[in-house]
Formats: structure tokens, C-alpha cells, sequence
């Protein structure tokens, strides 16, 4: 317990003096959010929609950066393999980028509703405030996998592009940016497939009091097998070759 | 007889063709400073990966405080040497130690393990900002913070100052006068002579040589003589001889007879020049492995 607070304050600390980390997981979701989602905000539903998108984005960069991009660097570092050499499990330290992912993800999503409430007309009842985390740490856990996935499958030098490669369009495609009725006929088709866009229903549900869709819950669990089973055959492969 | 610090029966690795760990056995009695050397890629980081639970050995038993080094009770007592110098760079270096201190039931207060290594000024500095030096004082400092029974310094002197190695020594025997047992690699034979009781040389995988610090030391104390001549002269004493062009180096244990030899036998020769052999060269003569 002591050196999983050890491991999670010196990885809030670690990160939060990165002005590369802070960027892209709490500024860039709360600016685009203040772009194209507070001056299309007119009415609570769609302040609300807009609010859970772009929370949804930011919970998506947050732990799919810190899992993919931490691990495909941490695969190389001697830091990583000096720490291996101490008397504990990799549990602490992975329990402790769970906990920082929290943090971060909380904290955005905490930025955004300040500025839907503020600035846009978003008002949130009770149930909803209690069914989005809900809905967001659902959500997570699958790109969590995904991420670790990416991290153990490429090299560190490719892990930021891939990363930005699957991060954007997926989240343009999931309709995190616009509604998906306002996206193109054949984008909304494929949008159907994507993991982001069964996430966007579980927190848009959440967002306007609507019953989640079981459908998109099942999708998320088939992601996350999916993307677990790739992050383990990632993670077995990788300690085959480095500690074998 | 009391239980061995480290122990390692009948090890053998092998990566892809090469064999890099041949059959090898090691014991490390507790309070001894053993010497581990050898030529680049002997085997000597991969032996002591399997020592210290990085890695699993193909064959054969590694034992730390009696237990199997890959379970992480087995290491509360170890204290391990950063390979790299690559910290979290946004960490400073006090945090950094904080962080390691953790892992570990009884540490050392940092304030002691800054002030040993000479890191006090720098305790509030990012370890990004740090030059090479400090950032050895730091890795070393690190094998040292929770206060462990047995340290394995991998090259700890590489890249530091004369006055630099001359702290880590002084801190190294400190940690030994505690009761403390130290394996320690190395490049360099004053360090060696400055800290082990024994030497192990190790070649090819294999241990070659197991001895005190003296007895090793008569073997490998070799001089290289090298000098231009159209061809090699017949000279006792040689140890190893090897020519390149016109270009003639010799290794022997009396420099001085072999020149005395040398000019006697009025062979001709040119551009003489006499220098103590590296340990490297020794040691690559010694165990008969040509570079």
C-alpha cells in the first residue's frame, strides 16, 4: 500500500511537470470542447451531448496515451528493468498508472463540465451525475487495453504517431466531434463498428437520462476481450524477448 | 557453515546460437567484495541478471538469501545499480530516492544518502538537468538507499571523475565495514585492487579464474611492448605476440628484461614503446581469447 503511493505520487508528479502530457489530455479536450462544442450548445440536451463527447474524447486520449505511449517507452528504458530489480511485484506501479489515468481523466472531464455548466447550458440531475462515472470508467477499461496493446506491439519511436493515428479519426469517426447524424452516410456506417462510438452512447445515455443501450455495452465487452487478448499476447511476447 | 549471500549451481543461458552463460558456478560468502571481471560480452551482465532476477537461466540454480532471486522477497535485501543513467526526467533527484527508499523495509534517510554520494546540492534538481557524473552519483547512490546487505555495482566508476570514484570507493568500504557483501564489475584493475578480496574472471561464459586479488593480479600484470621490425625476434618471456605489417606487439611480464633481450639480439627495430597492458588485454591474453 505504502509503494503503490509511492509509485502514484511520483507518477502524478513525473507527469505533471510534462508539459507534453498536460496538453494533450487536459487542454486540447477542453479547447476543442470551448470551439465546436460551446457555441453549438443552445439548449441543455445539446450542452449536455456535447459535454459527455467531449469527455468521452479526453478519457479516451488520457488512458490510451499513458498506457500506449507509457509502455511502448518504458519497453526500452533501463529504468524500467533497474525497477524490476527491487523487492515488489510490477503490481504497485501498475496499480499506480491506473490511479494516475484517473486523475488525469477525472480532472478533464471535471474542466469540461465546469465549462458546460459555465458557459453552455449543461445542467446535470443526480442520476446523471451518478451514471456518467459509471459510464466513463466502463468505457476506459477497454481503451486502457487498447493502449497497453499499442504499447507492447510497436516500437517507442512509432508509439506518439500510431497513437495520433488511431486517437483522431477514431474519435472523429465514434462521432465524439459531431453527433453522428451529422457526419457523412458512409462515415455513420462505419462509426457503428467503432469501439468509440459505443463508448459515446454509454456516456450520451448517461448525459441525458435516456436507458443505456445494451447493445453498445456488448460491443464494449467484445472490445475488451479483444484488445485485452492482444495486449496479453503483446505483453507475453515482450517479456519472451527482453527476460527470457 | 552459514548460508551463502548469492549463490549460483550449474547456470547455463543461451541466447539464439551463443551460449553466453556456460556451466557456471559462483558463491558469494556474506561480507566478501568480489571482483567480477571479464572482456565485453564474456558474460558477465548476464550472469549477474540471472543473479539478481532479471532473468530466468535455461539450466541450473540461482539462489539470493537462500531463495529464488525472481521472487521479489528474495531482493528486500539487495540493493541493484541502474544500468542506464535514464530517470524519469521530470523527478527530481530526491524524489527519485524517496521513490526507490519505498521498496524497502528499513531505508536509509535520504538526507544520509544524498549527503554519501555527494548529492546534496543537487537533491531539488530534475534528473533531466543532471550531466553524465551525476547522474552515476545518483545510480549508485540508489543501489545504497535502502540500507541492503549485498550491492552489485555494475562498472559504477564508468564516466565519473577521479574525485568522484574516489567517494564511491570510500562509500563502498563503508557498506563493506558494516557487515556489507559487494559484487562489483569492472574495467578498471585499481578498482579491483582498491576494494575486492577475490576475483573472478570470467571468459567465454565460463569462470576461468577464482582467486585473491594478488594471485589474479600476478597474472594478468602484463606489459605490451610494441615496436617496428621487418620480422618477429626469437625472445623469451613472451606471453602473447601478435604483428600487423611491419607493427610487432609483444606481452610479457618483464618489460624490462624483454628490451634488455631485445637490444642484445641486435635485431633491428624502431618506434619502441612500452606500457602497462589494460586489463583487458591481460585478461584476453590470460584466458587465451584473441580480440
Amino acid at each position: 500500500m505504502r509503494l503503490l503511493l509511492a509509485h502514484w505520487r511520483a507518477a502524478l508528479v513525473e507527469l505533471i511537470r510534462l508539459p507534453g502530457y498536460l496538453f494533450p489530455t487536459l487542454i486540447l479536450p477542453l479547447m476543442l470542447f470551448a470551439f465546436f462544442g460551446i457555441p453549438n450548445a443552445s439548449r441543455v440536451e445539446t450542452a449536455n451531448l456535447l459535454f459527455a463527447s467531449f469527455a468521452t474524447f479526453a478519457v479516451f486520449g488520457v488512458v490510451f496515451f499513458q498506457f500506449g505511449v507509457g509502455i511502448a517507452q518504458y519497453r526500452e528504458s533501463a529504468w524500467e528493468d533497474y525497477l524490476r530489480t527491487l523487492p515488489a511485484g510490477p503490481l504497485p506501479r501498475f496499480g499506480a498508472q491506473i490511479l494516475t489515468a484517473m486523475v488525469f481523466a477525472g480532472t478533464s472531464i471535471g474542466l469540461i463540465a465546469i465549462a458546460a455548466v459555465a458557459f453552455a447550458d449543461a445542467s446535470f440531475t443526480l442520476q446523471a451525475a451518478l451514471r456518467l462515472p459509471v459510464a466513463f470508467l466502463a468505457g476506459a477499461i477497454p481503451f486502457g487495453f487498447f493502449g497497453i496493446a499499442l504499447g507492447y506491439w510497436v516500437t517507442p519511436r512509432a508509439a506518439i504517431p500510431m497513437a495520433n493515428l488511431l486517437y483522431l479519426p477514431l474519435s472523429f469517426v465514434g462521432g465524439l466531434w459531431q453527433p453522428p447524424d451529422r457526419l457523412p452516410r458512409i462515415v455513420a456506417e462505419i462509426s457503428q463498428l467503432t469501439p468509440t462510438r459505443h463508448f459515446a452512447e454509454l456516456t450520451w445515455a448517461a448525459a441525458l437520462d435516456q436507458p443505456w443501450p445494451p447493445a453498445s455495452w456488448l460491443w464494449l465487452i467484445g472490445y475488451t476481450g479483444l484488445f485485452a487478448m492482444a495486449a496479453l499476447a503483446g505483453y507475453r511476447r515482450d517479456e519472451g524477448q527482453r527476460f527470457s | 557453515m552459514a548460508q551463502p549471500v548469492a549463490q549460483l549451481v550449474g547456470i547455463h543461458k543461451r541466447f539464439g546460437a551463443k551460449l553466453a552463460v556456460d556451466n557456471l558456478d559462483l558463491e558469494l560468502p556474506a561480507g566478501e567484495v568480489l571482483g567480477l571481471l571479464g572482456p565485453n560480452g564474456a558474460g558477465k551482465t548476464t550472469t549477474i541478471s540471472i543473479l539478481i532476477g532479471q532473468r530466468r537461466p535455461d539450466q541450473g540454480v540461482a539462489r539470493l538469501f537462500g531463495q529464488d532471486p525472481r521472487r521479489p522477497g528474495a531482493r528486500a535485501r539487495l540493493g541493484v545499480t541502474p544500468q542506464g543513467s535514464d530517470f524519469p526526467r521530470t523527478l527530481r533527484v530526491a524524489e527519485v530516492i524517496d521513490l526507490i527508499r519505498a521498496h524497502y523495509p528499513r531505508p536509509r534517510r535520504t538526507a544520509a544518502v544524498l549527503e554519501e554520494f555527494g548529492l546534496t546540492d543537487l537533491a531539488e534538481r530534475q534528473t533531466g538537468g543532471l550531466s553524465g557524473g551525476q547522474r552515476r552519483r545518483l545510480s549508485v547512490a540508489l543501489a545504497f538507499a535502502g540500507d541492503p546487505e549485498f550491492v552489485v555495482l555494475d562498472e559504477p566508476t564508468t564516466g565519473l571523475d577521479a574525485a568522484a570514484r574516489r567517494g564511491l570507493w570510500h562509500a563502498a568500504r563503508r557498506f563493506v565495514e558494516r557487515g556489507g557483501t559487494l559484487l562489483l564489475t569492472t574495467h578498471y584493475l585499481e578498482e579491483v585492487e582498491a576494494l575486492a578480496d577475490r576475483v573472478a574472471l570470467i571468459d567465454n561464459g565460463r569462470l576461468s579464474a577464482i582467486d585473491s586479488v594478488a594471485a589474479i593480479k600476478a597474472r594478468v600484470a602484463l606489459a605490451q611492448v610494441s615496436f617496428q621490425a621487418p620480422s618477429v625476434p626469437d625472445l623469451p618471456g613472451i606471453e602473447h605476440l601478435s604483428q600487423a605489417g611491419t607493427t610487432i606487439t609483444l606481452f610479457t611480464r618483464d618489460a624490462d628484461r624483454l628490451v634488455r633481450d631485445l637490444v642484445a639480439s641486435r635485431a633491428p627495430f624502431v618506434d619502441l614503446r612500452v606500457r602497462p597492458a589494460t586489463l583487458e588485454e591481460a585478461i584476453l591474453n590470460l584466458t587465451g581469447n584473441r580480440p
